[in-house]
């Protein structure tokens, strides 16, 4: 009896452990992308901290995943409300028959760039035929294989290798020369850098301009989350909106949200200068889709053999909520971003 | 002659305690030469920095992480919440379910090619394939550590019961002794033990399965801070969260073993006593 009694109430103890949960009454939008709350996407950090996404009455649920699933298959199981997609993947999603809508635009640079060491051997594409190419992760091929295609190669010109996002790792095999270069983004180059490992890119130029972890959703739920959506998009513009205007508010706020990524102050910073423009869109309204982009980008990843089918963009792409993501008042914006700076 | 007893008694506990403090300040000794190499090393450029930052660096982290930034504890605690939750549902099952099969020959019968088979499969390749059925959240990381923290309860569990001995078994027989009597009297004293080695396992695989689903579900824990540590190339905070793995890990492996002592106090020497002791104390006092 004593021996059942400690079982129960070990178990009842462990079970007051839970992670707290929250019951709030707030929509929560569940996003499932790579990484976890970070310089790298600083809009949401921005509108967590201005309050913006409470204000509208939203819970951002992260699910930052290394998971080997197609971030697709959430949104089709209804895990993840919306997913961040590469362009390759979006399409390949779509040639798959998967019903999903993109919907915002996050990035209208892309990030993605191959990276040699600095002062090395290998100064272009060219010089990388018949080398070994190191790729952050799998979804980094697709970037290789353009890139590839662009300067008259073929991805089975090179070997390929996934090296993972573990810093020493990637810093170890280029600088090491196991690898010519290293298929990526400026987000892995960042700690390379502040590392003292000096790197140039050998990207070509006609792959810089193209939309970069877009968010797309279940087509069938657009009406249905319209409101929240709309607000949430909303939060996000208003946080990149401070980027754009006030750096520094937004380098505080960064700070304080992941400390763990400023301290090594120099890897902090570079991180921070490397993504600030890439979270800013170049469109008249933020988040714009770039219909345009979209289109241009397809016949490279097709010849590259990235996907499979060009597809017409009007059956996915859908500026739906980009209206309302880009109704609020800037200046209110501004000084409220100015007035955190000054409290905190 | 009693207090000549009393002498030797007292002559045998300095000695005892003057060798485990002489043992205890030859592993401080080894542990401060090697961390005083370890940073030798650093400074004189012998060691890569990329993977062996400087000791004097990860205290600093230690120092960054506990209490300047203080980033550390929610994580922590996230970690610590999974592998007790994942752990305690883990061998409920596990012992609930090796006690059912070692009962019933029929059961076990069934169960067991799917029980090899299941042990046969890498648990850790099973993660995302969970996190997909069972979707983000809580729930997957503890489906992932029950799943890892499941099997040695379980095994123990089992061959405990159906390793009862025949003879004392036999003698309950003869004895009239009922189904809930045998379990109670004979079996659970008998398996006890078995299955306190196999909780032991189980609290430390659990902590190992708790990495691997914040490796994959990188939301919260020290897992994912590890990774966030490693992308950003801080590798002396890095160092810093896995030492803490490895303190928690001693301090479950102790803690375990003191558990197992309470629990499983006939197995050791002086068990008996110190617990026929404890008795007589509690049937003293009021």
């Amino acid at each position: 009896m004593k021996m059942f009694k400690v079982t129960m109430l070990s178990t009842a103890v462990a079970f007051a452990a839970l992670p707290s949960v929250s019951f709030a009454q707030d929509t929560v939008i569940s996003v499932i992308k790579p990484t976890p709350r970070s310089a790298v996407f600083f809009p949401l950090v921005v509108g967590e901290a201005l309050g913006y996404f409470e204000d509208e009455g939203i819970t951002v649920n992260l699910l930052p995943s290394d998971t080997s699933i197609p971030y697709v298959a959430f949104i089709q199981n209804g895990q993840a409300d919306l997913a961040m997609l590469d362009p390759n993947e979006t399409i390949n999603a779509i040639n798959a028959g998967a019903n999903i809508n993109t919907v915002y635009e996050v990035m209208q640079n892309a990030p993605e760039g191959i990276a040699v060491l600095a002062g090395g051997e290998y100064t272009s594409m060219d010089d990388l035929v018949g080398t070994t190419v190191g790729l952050v992760s799998d979804r980094d091929r697709a970037f290789l294989q353009a890139a590839l295609d662009i300067t008259g190669h073929s991805i089975d010109d090179v070997q390929t290798v996934v090296l993972g996002e573990s810093g020493p790792t990637l810093a170890a095999a280029i600088r090491d020369g196991n690898v010519s270069a290293i298929s990526g983004s400026v987000f892995d180059w960042a700690a390379l850098v502040a590392n003292g490992i000096e790197i140039d890119t050998v990207t070509p130029e006609e792959l810089l301009a193209s939309p970069a972890n877009t968010l797309a959703m279940n087509a069938d739920m657009i009406e249905e989350k319209r409101e929240a959506m709309e607000g949430f998009f909303r939060a996000w513009s208003k946080g990149m909106h401070v980027g754009a205007t006030n750096p520094d508010a937004v380098e505080a706020m960064l700070r304080a949200a992941v400390p763990e990524e400023w301290e090594v102050e120099a890897a902090g910073m570079g991180l921070f200068q490397g993504v600030l423009p890439m979270n800013i869109s170049t469109t008249e309204r933020m988040g714009d889709l770039q219909a345009d982009v979209w289109t241009s980008v397809q016949p490279r990843m097709l010849s590259s053999g990235a996907i499979k089918n060009v597809v017409d963009v009007s059956t996915f792409l859908n500026d739906t909520y980009i209206d309302a993501a880009n109704d609020f008042d800037k200046a209110q914006v501004e000084a409220a971003a100015a007035a955190w700076l000054e409290a905190n | 002659m009693a207090v000549q007893d009393a002498t030797s008694e007292v002559l045998v506990d300095t000695l005892e305690r003057s060798l485990r403090n002489r043992r205890i300040a030859k592993h401080v000794g080894i542990f401060l030469t090697l961390t005083l190499l370890w940073e030798l090393g650093s400074r004189m450029g012998w060691l890569d920095p990329l993977f062996y930052p400087r000791p004097s660096n990860i205290i600093r982290s230690f120092w960054l992480i506990y209490f300047q930034n203080a980033n550390v504890w929610f994580h922590l605690y996230s970690t610590i919440s999974l592998v007790i939750i994942g752990w305690v549902l883990g061998s409920m099952l596990g012992i609930g379910l090796g006690a059912l099969v070692g009962f019933n020959t029929v059961i076990r019968r069934f169960l067991k090619p799917y029980v090899i088979v299941l042990e046969a499969t890498p648990r850790i390749a099973v993660a995302p394939l969970l996190i997909a059925a069972l979707g983000f959240g809580v729930n997957s990381k503890l489906a992932i550590i029950m799943l890892v923290c499941f099997f040695a309860p379980f095994i123990n569990t089992l061959s405990g019961v159906i390793n009862v001995n025949e003879e004392r078994l036999e003698l309950f027989r003869s004895m009239r002794a009922s189904k809930t009597q045998i379990l109670r009297k004979l079996v659970l004293p008998d398996a006890i033990p078995v299955i306190m080695a196999g909780e032991r396992l189980a609290l430390t695989a659990a902590l190992s399965g708790a990495l691997v689903a914040e490796f994959i579900q990188r939301d919260k824990g020290i897992g994912s801070l590890i990774l966030v540590y490693t992308r950003n190339l801080n590798m002396a905070s890095a160092f810093a969260c896995i030492f803490t793995l490895t303190i928690i890990g001693f301090l479950i492996f102790k803690g375990m073993e003191k558990l197992d002592h309470y629990i499983a106090y006939w197995k050791y020497e002086g068990g008996r006593e110190r617990m026929s002791a404890k008795r007589k104390r509690t049937m003293v006092e009021p």
